[in-house]
């Protein structure tokens, strides 16, 4: 699945030239090992840098920048793949053939990128004080907000208990102490090493071609001084024994949140049967977590699983009314025994199947789909083009997806347990 | 049917209204696998007064919601198992003034598209069914009691719209939803799911004759009588209530301030208008103003800020929203720069600037399946064909702004809806 171009030792080109859409996009990712001493700082990095270059030193200077380039966008993109933490931009932008006859957007796109992350607005060589710590406060604010989306949270805190021994249990943000102990100082030493040492990933869906889009991108990064550091191999889960925990809110709905592990992540054979278990057992409307526990016995409105292939785990969640804990408890686990007994109908294999082979196909037909899985697909070791997955998912047969569940182990629950006001 | 080119846009639709008063609209996308299919009803939550038949029709809260979702019952089952055999996800939402149903897939299209169409037009309701899904809305009802972005904006809607079912949430309220039966979901069915209040929309690569041909064949040869909307509703332009407050399980206040516009009116004028309201609200507070600026360095908002004009079926408003610690100061702040900019003006330059950014990031928009069916949807039912949109830009012009903040941002057409964390002390009388 491999069309990379290696640019400079480490600097790695992917490029998906496609004549069929209105906009491109680009993205830059300074690939990091996830752990607690940087995670913070990985994060807050990106958010400072989108305050002000030299040439555009302030918020509105650099949103009227990308306004000229017909509403262009460049965002932080800070994500989590395994074991690895990635940070940097991602931007969105116009093709070329819609702007006004002789207006052009790539080429100076590619600039504006460039001045954003090699030429930040300093003072006394390091990053603005003032723009650090404001981005630290906001920074600090979105990691309390999401106690905001209560499913969201109740999944975290799940996360957090089962993978308390594995980086996978450190937020994507990094946690809002670490950002507290920030300085501009620190900060722009992590930048200076970072920018050196780290593989950096580039990713271009849009209608200028290859060569094109190397020729513009070489230059950028000639002249930042490398020493480039390999990174560690992605691992599986690293556990500490699980457990059951509960935490009283005052919210009208309880969230249920249960963690499985499995030995089989996205680097082993048995992946596309363990994906595939997970859409029968509570990928979507046709799975036996929503047939049966909120169709068949009215237990809950949003439930469903997910499986976090890099790692090897897989959640489920679910929002109920708190005194029926017990019971969709149970109904869950019926739900995983029924799949580990081969309690498969045609029907919802079929149907997982073609829903899991339906995204995949449709992964092609939107940029923004295509950068993030070939993007992420590259760091987590999956070795697949789209097609040749939906291909592998095809040929799974009903005895793997069973087999796949029973590699389930459940491993710790979480309660969010709600109180009436 | 119609072939219609858009050349600004590189697109073509295919448009049509079948015999039965069906409107199809069918925009091929070549070389792409995904298809999505829109099947709409000129038809939302605040539609629950209505005359049928020369009866007067007052149906409970959260009708229409409820009526999305038993849809999918037919006499053989429930259809989403059918769709999923056949590779597609099927979904519905429904909002204030129109019910969607959809689906996408990259296979199978035709039968899914049969599919869409049959199970949209058949009702069929049992006691057993309606009773079962109770439990199942009143978990939806719950969890989005429980999240803060709706309950801001319920709220400022029940403050500012005393006299318009807006103030009523879409889902309704649990005691709203006991009182639907199969009848009742029967009654508004035939009300607004006639082919003539319906809209039908496709994209990908498909052939729009097959599309139509599949459409005659499965809905109904002819429309039946459609209910009357009553939708009288007093229109004062000023905020009575001009502050609600609420606490919830949150990290930090939360805001959404509303300032009453005119309702729109049908065709070209709506879109014009709304296009004058966005350019407004990026004028004032948007990212490329100084206010933003400002008010972004004094930590009085943060990048969860934003805002827009959003309308429904009779109501229209300029709104912001976002987290702050001080949501009082950012509306006096809004309030002051209007003052400003109609005092001063916007350059032209900067005008200009506001607009080609505004239309780049509408033609990006189009890459988006689910925002071009869902855009060509709403502006129909509005009398608007959506592809038009490059047009209407070159005729808005900066006075139009500048006017329109005249207008709509003082004082007494706003309205300030704040949630404040639970565990955290409040007063309960509004700051000077």
């Amino acid at each position: 699945m491999d069309q990379a171009i290696q640019l400079l030792p480490g600097v790695t080109l992917r490029c998906f030239p496609d004549h069929r859409f209105k906009h491109g996009c680009l993205s830059v990712q300074l690939v990091r090992p996830m752990c607690r001493a940087e995670a913070a700082m990985n994060a807050l990095l990106p958010a400072v840098l989108l305050r002000g270059s030299r040439k555009h030193p302030d918020l509105r200077a650099i949103t009227l920048g990308l306004d000229d380039l017909y509403g262009a966008s460049v965002s932080a993109l800070v994500r989590r793949v395994g074991d690895y933490q990635t940070t940097g931009l991602y931007c969105s932008f116009m093709e070329d053939r819609f702007a006004m006859a002789g207006d052009q957007i790539l080429a100076p796109m590619v600039d504006f990128v460039r001045e954003l992350l090699l030429e930040p607005d300093l003072e006394q060589g390091c990053l603005r004080a003032d723009y650090v710590d404001s981005e630290k406060k906001n920074l600090i604010a979105t990691i309390e907000s999401q106690l905001n989306d209560k499913r969201a949270y109740a999944m975290e805190q799940m996360i957090k208990r089962m993978c308390s021994a594995d980086s996978f249990g450190i937020p994507r943000l990094g946690e809002k102490e670490d950002v507290a102990a920030i300085t501009a100082h620190t900060l722009s030493a992590h930048y200076r090493r970072i920018l050196g040492e780290s593989p950096i990933n580039l990713c271009y869906v849009g209608s200028a071609p290859a060569d094109t889009v190397a020729a513009l991108l070489k230059p950028v990064f000639s002249d930042i001084d490398r020493n480039y550091v390999n990174l560690p191999t992605q691992t599986s889960l690293c556990s500490q024994p699980g457990g059951s925990h509960t935490e009283v809110m005052e919210v009208n709905q309880g969230k249920l949140c249960m963690g499985f592990v499995t030995p089989v992540t996205i680097r082993d054979s048995g992946f596309v049967a363990m994906q595939l278990l997970n859409a029968v057992f509570g990928g979507g409307m046709t799975s036996k977590l929503f047939m049966q526990v909120r169709e068949r016995h009215s237990l809950c409105y949003a439930i469903g699983s997910g499986y976090h292939g890099s790692k090897g785990i897989v959640t489920v969640s679910a929002g109920i009314d708190s005194a029926m804990f017990e019971t969709v408890r149970q109904q869950i686990l019926a739900q995983l025994e029924a799949c580990r007994n081969g309690d498969i109908t045609d029907e919802e294999l079929v149907a997982a199947k073609q829903s899991l082979r339906s995204s995949l196909q449709a992964t092609h037909d939107s940029p923004g789909a295509m950068e993030n899985y070939y993007a992420t697909g590259t760091l987590s070791g999956l070795g697949m083009t789209p097609d040749e997955y939906a291909d592998a998912v095809e040929q799974t047969t009903a005895e793997q997806v069973a087999q796949a569940a029973g590699q389930l182990q459940l491993h710790t629950v979480y309660f969010l347990k709600g109180v009436a006001e | 049917m119609k072939e219609v080119f858009y050349p600004e846009l590189a697109e073509r639709v295919f448009w049509d209204t079948l015999p039965n008063g069906l409107t199809l609209a069918v925009v091929p996308r070549e070389g792409f696998q995904k298809k999505l299919a829109y099947f709409v009803t000129d038809y939302g939550s605040i539609h629950t007064h209505f005359m049928q038949d020369g009866k007067d029709c007052e149906a409970p809260a959260g009708v229409a919601h409820y009526l999305e979702h038993k849809l999918f019952d037919m006499p053989r089952g429930e259809v989403s198992a059918e769709f999923a055999a056949l590779g597609a996800n099927p979904n519905a939402f429904t909002s204030y003034d129109m019910t969607a149903y959809y689906f996408s897939g990259t296979e199978n299209f035709e039968k899914c598209l049969e599919l869409l169409l049959e199970f949209v037009s058949t009702p069929y309701f049992t006691e057993q069914s309606v009773a079962k899904e109770q439990g199942i809305i009143a978990q939806e009802i719950d969890m989005t009691a429980d999240n803060a972005e709706t309950r801001v904006f319920e709220n400022l809607m029940q403050a500012m719209y005393p006299e318009h079912p807006i103030r009523v949430p879409i889902l309704g309220t649990r005691e709203t939803i006991a009182e639907i039966t199969p009848q009742v979901l029967e009654e508004c069915h035939r009300a607004f799911y006639t082919p003539d209040n319906m809209i039908l929309c496709v994209v990908g690569d498909v052939d729009a004759q097959a599309v139509r041909q599949i459409a005659c064949r499965i809905l109904p040869e002819k429309a039946a009588p459609k209910a009357q909307k009553q939708r009288q509703w007093q229109q004062i332009m000023t905020c009575q209530q001009q502050a609600v407050r609420d606490r919830m399980e949150i990290a930090m206040p939360m805001f959404q301030l509303g300032f009453k516009c005119e309702p729109l009116e049908k065709g070209e004028t709506s879109i014009r208008r709304e296009i004058i309201g966005d350019l407004a609200a990026e004028a004032l507070f948007g990212e490329s103003s100084q206010l933003y600026l400002r008010l972004y360095e004094q930590g009085l908002i943060d990048a969860s800020f934003g805002g827009g004009f959003e309308t429904a079926d009779g109501m229209a408003m300029l709104t912001a929203f976002g987290d702050s610690d001080d949501p009082q100061a950012v509306k006096e702040a809004i309030l002051d720069q209007a003052w400003q900019l109609v005092d001063q003006g916007i350059p032209e330059e900067d005008f200009l600037r506001m607009k080609r950014s505004s239309l780049g990031r509408r033609i990006r928009d189009l890459d988006s399946f689910d925002s071009v069916c869902f855009r060509l949807c709403a502006y129909h039912f509005s009398g608007f064909d959506y592809f038009n949109f490059p047009a209407v830009y070159r005729s808005v012009q900066a006075r139009d702004i500048q006017d329109f903040i005249q207008q709509v941002v003082t004082k007494e057409r706003c309205c300030l809806s704040v949630i404040t964390p639970a565990h955290e002390e409040v007063s309960e009388h509004e700051p000077k």
